[in-house]
């Protein structure tokens, strides 16, 4: 493995702070939520696996091998993934599209499917989805949504697409940081607002 | 291609608008000793992100250097490396093309000048195919599918989409190796897409006007719902960010990362905004 203290980014003279709040901003970067569902989820996992192992690492030089972050095995945990699902069709669009073969599962929805159910219409906003074709996914992922409405993982994926998919913030943090004082302006005014609705009503 | 991918300059760092600085005047020297004079016509600030994201030299070597749009004191340069020399020839390739395609779409006083500036343009084009074949190929296949979906009038927004997308995705050269390789054509592709609709908001109204295949219009019709556009529009930023953050940090990180999350939303908000006016293209 090459320098830990490289991995995270930091000098290897960096406090034990500075080095958990690096490994916290990178965790942040690579978790899996952001990647979900997306072809590039594995490089991530990778890219996580690396740093959670060079965290590991220099707080065990560092004598302190217990106390190893606690939050990393959730970090590590896969995303959610896709439910086994009993329709041998769906299982079998569902099987190549995780290998990432797009085109056959593609190709297998659009020439084989015995009806255009709700899954069929799931499984073909997957396929959208993982190609950026946004726009169709989400119609997609609509029609799954709107034919099974009772369905949690239509609903999930639906969700993600009207929200605009996850994402890291970089400036996030530092928008907060410059904006705090208004936030709590705002907090408070919103609470007014709640209040006094409450009381109007 | 349109000019829309750049930074917010006032959050850049005096040491990364420098940087940017000198990469821009790099890629004007580059074309310039390349391709020749004309080729200089051709620079756009979305190649400048290009170089920037496929310079993969730990620091930029820079030197002084003046121009004839800035005769003044000599402004610092980027030296010319293999990257820089990619971006020219794919831009002057896009330019060349860009013009080819306006002859066949504008009016006659416009095509007529768009015929004389690719007749001007047409031996650097040439250089710059010989020296990337491949990407000429590819470009030349992905434009001739575009133009396809628009004769058709195609109301499938991705599809036609896809096929700038894929036309942008190709202009990162093979590195061997698979993960950055897979990671920079994602990029490029969410960014690819990205351009095309806020080209497309952009030429709207004109669009319209003028009785002219648009995307946006062929898919939502002439009001379309700013809120949903947004969101896709935004989502293709994200996944290209994404797939920015598995890319190996450079010494150009910092400024990627300002265009990527900073200067693209930007520009889409002004856009969308019918705030980017005439003095920001170039």
């Amino acid at each position: 493995m090459s320098d830990p203290y490289s991995v995270l980014g930091v000098s290897p003279n960096a406090s034990d702070e500075e080095i958990k709040k690096a490994y916290r901003e990178l965790a942040r970067k690579y978790h899996p939520d952001n990647y979900q569902d997306n072809p590039l989820a594995d490089l991530a996992e990778e890219k996580m696996k690396e740093i959670n192992e060079a965290y590991d690492l220099i707080t065990q030089q560092r004598g302190q091998g217990g106390q190893a972050y606690q939050a990393q095995p959730g970090y590590q945990r896969q995303s959610a993934g896709y439910q086994t699902s009993a329709d041998p069709f769906s299982q079998r669009v569902r099987q190549r599209i995780q290998v990432g073969d797009l085109a056959d599962a593609e190709r297998i929805l659009t020439q084989e499917a015995p009806v255009k159910n709700a899954e069929w219409y799931f499984l073909m906003g997957s396929v959208c989805y993982r190609k950026g074709w946004l726009d169709e996914a989400r119609q997609n992922y609509q029609m799954a949504v709107q034919m099974a409405p009772n369905n949690m993982e239509y609903q999930q994926a639906y969700a993600m697409m009207s929200r605009g998919g996850y994402a890291y913030q970089p400036y996030g943090n530092q928008n907060m940081a410059g904006t705090e004082a208004c936030d709590c302006c705002t907090t408070l005014m919103c609470m007014n607002c709640l209040c006094g609705g409450g009381r109007g009503c | 291609m349109f000019g829309y991918v750049r930074p917010l300059q006032s959050k850049l760092s005096q040491e990364e608008r420098e940087t940017y600085q000198a990469a821009y005047c790099g890629l004007c020297h580059c074309l310039k000793r390349r391709c020749g004079f004309g080729a200089r016509y051709t620079l756009q600030y979305d190649f400048v992100f290009l170089a920037l994201l496929l310079e993969d030299a730990p620091e930029w070597e820079t030197c002084r250097r003046r121009c004839a749009a800035h005769p003044g004191k000599p402004r610092p340069c980027a030296a010319q490396t293999p990257a820089l020399e990619l971006c020219a020839d794919e831009s002057v390739i896009l330019a060349y093309y860009k013009l080819r395609d306006s002859v066949a779409d504008e009016g006659f006083w416009k095509a007529t000048g768009c015929r004389v500036a690719a007749g001007l343009l047409r031996r650097t084009y040439r250089k710059a195919r010989r020296a990337r074949p491949d990407f000429d190929d590819h470009v030349a296949r992905c434009l001739q599918e575009l133009d396809q979906l628009e004769r058709e009038n195609s109301p499938q927004l991705d599809r036609v989409a896809d096929a700038f997308a894929r036309l942008l995705s190709g202009a990162a050269p093979e590195t061997g190796d698979p993960a950055l390789d897979r990671a920079r054509r994602q990029l490029l592709y969410h960014l690819g897409r990205w351009i095309y609709l806020v080209d497309g908001v952009d030429d709207l109204a004109q669009d319209v006007a003028r009785d002219r295949y648009n995307p946006i219009a062929a898919r939502f019709g002439q009001t379309p719902d700013q809120d949903y556009l947004t969101t896709t529009m935004r989502h293709s930023l994200t996944l290209a960010q994404s797939a920015f953050q598995l890319l190996p940090t450079t010494a150009q990180s910092g400024i990627l990362n300002n265009i990527l999350y900073l200067g693209l939303p930007n520009v889409q908000a002004l856009v969308q905004a019918g705030k980017w006016g005439r003095k920001e293209r170039k």
